[in-house]
């Protein structure tokens, strides 16, 4: 294949100190996803799922190991060119949000847009699209703390989409929702992949994942699992939504 | 560029949801700007009133005595003449009052005020048309000589005729010094007045006035001058000499100046550090995600120094107009002069380094945050619930024992508290500091090396006789011959004071504060200006020449020493060659307690039949009346701040409480037991910090005033630490403050139904 992955790992391990205790989280995973491909990584709690896709986004450093992100050597990096990193190429959804709770809903999803150099106007063009998708447009200007939960999760979506990443890491996504919430946010996930967009997904939820092109299960920190959903089971043509409702 | 777009809006989001916390950011340094600007005004001003009397009175920088009246039209047109005031025609006369003869020249003038050289009536009105007996008096002279508006006395013309007079108004002018500093007093009457009184042209002269358009050209305008008129000119003086005639020794001032001003700027550094360091760590969550966003440690760093500096800069550049409003609004309702550049930029600059110092730091720790948002922090630790146990067990006093035991187990929280407290609570003792040591000043004028209240010499008089007449006072303690002389080190080529006072057997009192006072001839005490100066110790030998003799002194010991810098050699009369110490040039008179000096003065120059000059010494606090005011508007902005930093810290320490709060309720404290744990959580650090900054105040106060003294000359030992009185009553009263300003949100947040919510 030409184009590089867009995400390697080789032997990556996380250790946490707990009280001078060592806590592996992670212990020697090697994950390759290829442009284009949806991930769902599942595994049971403490399995290591959140520090996985965390040290992905360079958002926590790795003990050992190599991640490389569009063929180019990322774990060595240092903080601030990690910053710029996920500026450009990534986008990431929290498994508890973190909307920023001064901000108005709008300006936390125009916010990474403006961060990777949008004009003003492109980024609330962008901001009206991923709100209507999600069916938040009223809420554009509540404060985080107005909505429910399940509304902060798609705001944090749609905050995650706004700089056109070219890697989604999403951390449980829809684990606040529910069946109707789901689907939008199956929907979109499904019209961004549609349009070329690599995502690695976290999620407990086996409807969510059977979407994925892929299914990595993680059992402490170690992959026990790797099957790619046959080809006859991914619908390129059908929209998520429908693979929700046929399911759901 | 596009961070900037990003972090405007996070500024702008950030402001507008802490709208009152940042407006009191603002506040605080304002007001603390304020302070000190009023206060270098102030200061300026009472140290020397010259700049805002000449201003004022639009004086002239240049004045010339002439026999006739000179060509006026040439002066004027002098190059760098502005305008000329004048000619006036004036005439010394005795003033008669009381018995009491008092020498003071009259001067001419007219009805309508002139333009420039305006006498500035302070009191009663100018002179009218018809005034014949009317007359408007100097100010400080009128003080001196008890005159007010009404007052009569009688003048007597070189001739002997007498003639009545009348006080209609009382002027500050910037023509000559204040009086005794200055002599004769000064005096205006209508000019057909004058000419009644002293008809004969040749015993008056004529005085005319140069306004410059640049005060800096005065000696090439005086050159031109005195080319002009040449022989004509009797007697010149320049706005330079009379405006070191009104200014008063003000290193003392000063030195208390620049303690304030360190106090301010920590002021104003804790004020911006605690609200720029309570928000960083109220928004670590925030700032983390605004990381995983994208943005870099130095982005962080650049955007709460913006956010933060800026709220500094806006309170400083309020404080500078309130300042400068302030101080024009500020005294006897005579207009101030606005502040000169240099200390004023002073202010502004140190303000604003050390507004942004203090940001740097919380800006730095919010740019260190890790980009993963730390997850709700685990609210509840083992021991806790074991003492909640207990405190059910043991019900209310379980409640004291919680709280103390919450104090310290949040770290943040209980620094915040303590130091927050203690650095304005130290700051406020430091104030008290200052104000103990001005009244020392002012009760014990002899431990600042003022013992002498008056000083007499005199031109008629021999020196027994001055003697004889002080030591007959009934308010003299005792009398010193002393003897100025100018002396040079060897390799120096500055000379310096030498000051003889009294006898090394009878030695004059000075305030001794290291070694010992001389006792022999060739022993000498001397200022810490003089040791630094000459690089020499206590106990070391100097070889000097003193008054053209050359003479070997042996430094015994340092005194303290307010004027000349510091830089002057005290000794023995009988130290110094015959030639220059007999006759002594002035005596110095000790009072006796409670003597008045002015009383004193009185009787001495009736008792002389005026042929003694006596002088006051001015005690440098006398004009320091206006500190008081601004270190009881210190204390209260400190006390703010403490009250303002207790309250991030209590917000703080609730923020940390919700879940604490709900797990206590439900073990089953009441609302008053929660309320009491929270009192006792913010209270008892809060009660620390106050202890702790008083008893790291009381030593600091003394010491910070020693190390200014150090350094400006004076030398060490007038630092004067409060009261313990005044300490304990301030300790009190802040422990209260702080327990009730703890208590208030306490409350609320022990009736207020808690969320039980991760966030
Ligand atoms: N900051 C940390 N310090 C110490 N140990 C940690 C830390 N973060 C996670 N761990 C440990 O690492 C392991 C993996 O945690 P991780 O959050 O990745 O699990 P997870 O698979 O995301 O679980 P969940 O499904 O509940 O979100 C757990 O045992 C956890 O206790
Ligand atoms: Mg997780």
């Amino acid at each position: 294949m030409s184009e590089p992955p867009v995400v390697r790992t080789v032997n990556l391990v996380k250790i946490y100190q707990n009280g001078g205790v060592p806590v592996p989280a992670v212990r020697g995973v090697d994950l390759v996803v290829e442009p284009g491909q949806f991930v769902a990584i599942t595994g049971p709690s403490g399995s290591g799922k959140s520090t996985l896709v965390h040290m992905l986004g360079g958002l926590d450093p790795r003990t050992s190991g190599e991640i490389w992100l569009d063929g180019k050597r990322a774990d060595t990096m240092s903080e601030s060119a990690w910053a710029l990193l996920r500026r450009r190429k990534i986008g990431f959804v929290f498994q508890f949000f973190n909307l920023v709770a001064n901000m108005t809903v709008a300006d936390n999803v125009e916010l990474p847009a403006l961060l990777a150099g949008a004009s003003a106007r492109d980024a609330r063009e962008r901001r009206e699209h991923l709100l209507g998708a999600l069916g938040l447009t009223g809420r554009a200007d509540a404060s985080p703390a107005q909505l429910a939960g399940g509304e902060q999760q798609r705001v944090a979506l749609a905050r995650a989409l706004s700089n056109k990443p070219s890697l989604l890491l999403a951390d449980e996504p829809t684990g606040n929702l529910d069946s109707r919430n789901t689907r939008d946010v199956l929907r979109l996930l499904g019209e961004v992949h549609r349009d070329g967009q690599t995502i690695v997904l976290v999620t407990h939820d086996a409807r969510v994942a059977s979407m994925a092109d892929r299914v990595v299960t993680l059992l402490d920190g170690e992959i026990v699992d790797d099957g790619a959903l046959g080809t006859a089971r991914r619908r390129p043509r059908g929209t998520a939504g429908d693979v929700v409702e046929l399911r759901g | 560029m596009s961070t900037l777009r990003a972090s405007a809006r996070w500024v702008r989001a950030d402001l507008r949801a802490r709208r009152g916390q940042a407006l009191l950011t603002v506040l605080a340094v304002a007001g603390i700007v304020t302070a000190l600007i009023t206060a270098a005004t102030l200061l300026e001003d009472g140290t020397n009133p010259w700049r805002g009397l000449f201003t004022e009175s639009r004086g002239a920088h240049v004045w010339i005595h002439t026999r006739d009246a000179p060509q006026v039209a040439a002066l004027a047109r002098l190059r760098g003449v502005a305008r000329v005031a004048g000619p006036y025609r004036a005439a010394p006369v005795m003033l008669t009052r009381d018995g009491r003869r008092t020498p003071v020249t009259l001067r001419g003038m007219e009805a309508r005020p002139p333009d420039v050289a305006v006498p500035l009536v302070r009191a009663g009105r100018w002179l009218r048309q018809g005034d014949g007996d009317g007359v408007v008096i100097e100010r400080s002279f009128a003080e001196a000589l008890g005159l007010r508006v009404g007052s009569s006395f009688t003048v007597t013309a070189l001739n002997g005729a007498l003639h009545p007079l009348t006080v209609v108004g009382l002027a500050d002018t910037a023509d000559q010094g204040f009086y005794p500093e200055t002599t004769p007093g000064l005096a205006w009457t209508l000019t057909s007045t004058l000419v009644r009184i002293e008809p004969a042209p040749g015993r008056s002269e004529m005085v005319t006035g140069l306004r410059l358009t640049d005060g800096e050209d005065t000696l090439p305008v005086v050159h031109s001058a005195v080319t002009l008129l040449g022989g004509q000119i009797q007697r010149m003086s320049t706005w330079r000499e009379v405006r070191a005639s009104m200014e008063l020794d003000n290193r003392l001032l000063g030195l208390l100046l620049a303690l304030f001003g360190g106090v301010g700027m920590v002021a104003a550094a804790l004020a911006i550090a605690n609200a720029a360091g309570g928000r960083v760590l109220g928004q670590v969550r925030d700032l983390a995600t605004l990381k995983s966003l994208g943005y870099t440690r130095g982005q962080i760093f650049c955007l709460l120094m913006a956010e933060h500096g800026a709220l500094g800069m806006i309170g400083i550049a309020a404080g500078v107009v309130c300042g400068q409003l302030a101080s024009s609004f500020a005294l006897r309702g005579v207009p101030i002069l606005p502040l000169s550049p240099v200390p004023l930029m002073a202010i502004t600059a140190g303000t604003a380094v050390v507004v942004l110092v203090a940001v740097a730091l919380p800006a730095w720790r919010g740019g260190r945050t890790a980009p993963i948002p730390a997850a709700p922090a685990a609210p509840l630790r083992g021991h806790l619930s074991h003492l909640a146990r207990l405190a059910l067990l043991v019900r209310l006093p379980a409640a004291l024992v919680l709280g103390t035991r919450d104090a310290f187990t949040r770290r943040v929280p209980a620094f915040l508290s303590i130091f927050g407290v203690a650095l304005p609570m130290m700051m406020i003792v430091v104030g008290l500091g200052c104000w103990a040591t001005l009244d020392d000043f002012l009760r014990h004028p002899e431990r600042v090396g003022q013992a002498a209240a008056l000083t007499v010499r005199s031109d008629r008089l021999p020196a027994e006789d001055v003697a004889r007449v002080s030591r007959a006072d009934p308010g003299v303690a005792a009398v010193y011959p002393g003897s100025e002389v100018s002396a040079l080190e060897p390799e120096q080529t500055r000379s310096v004071l030498v000051r003889a006072i009294g006898t090394s057997t009878d030695p004059y009192p000075f305030s001794v504060a290291e070694g010992r006072m001389f006792a022999a001839r060739g022993e000498a005490v001397a200022g810490q200006g003089l040791l630094d100066l000459m690089g020499v110790r206590i106990g070391d030998r100097v070889r000097m020449t003193v008054g053209g003799t050359p003479l070997i002194v042996h430094i015994v010991g340092r005194v303290i020493e307010p004027e000349q810098d510091g830089e002057v050699l005290s000794l023995g009369l009988d130290s110094l060659a015959a030639k220059d110490a007999v006759p002594p040039q002035f005596h110095s008179l000790v009072l006796k307690d409670g003597a008045d000096p002015a009383t004193v003065r009185a009787r001495l120059l009736a008792a002389s039949g005026e042929a003694l000059e006596v002088r006051r010494v001015v005690n440098p606090a006398d004009r320091l009346s206006v500190i008081r005011g601004i270190i009881v508007a210190l204390i209260a902005v400190l006390s703010l701040l403490g009250l303002a930093n207790l309250l991030t810290a209590s917000a703080l320490g609730l923020r940390d409480h919700a879940l604490d709060l709900a797990v206590l309720k439900a073990l089953g404290l009441t609302p008053r037991q929660v309320t009491l744990i929270l009192v006792t959580g913010t209270g008892l650090p809060a009660a620390l910090g106050v202890l702790g900054g008083a008893l790291a105040g009381a030593p600091l106060a003394a010491g910070l005033i020693e190390l200014q003294g150090r350094t400006s000359g004076i030398g060490a030992g007038i630092g004067r630490a409060p009261s313990a009185l005044t300490l304990t009553l301030a300790v009190l009263a802040a422990i209260g403050a702080a327990l009730l300003v703890a208590l208030i949100p306490a409350r609320n947040a022990a009736r207020a139904r808690v969320p039980v919510t991760a966030r």
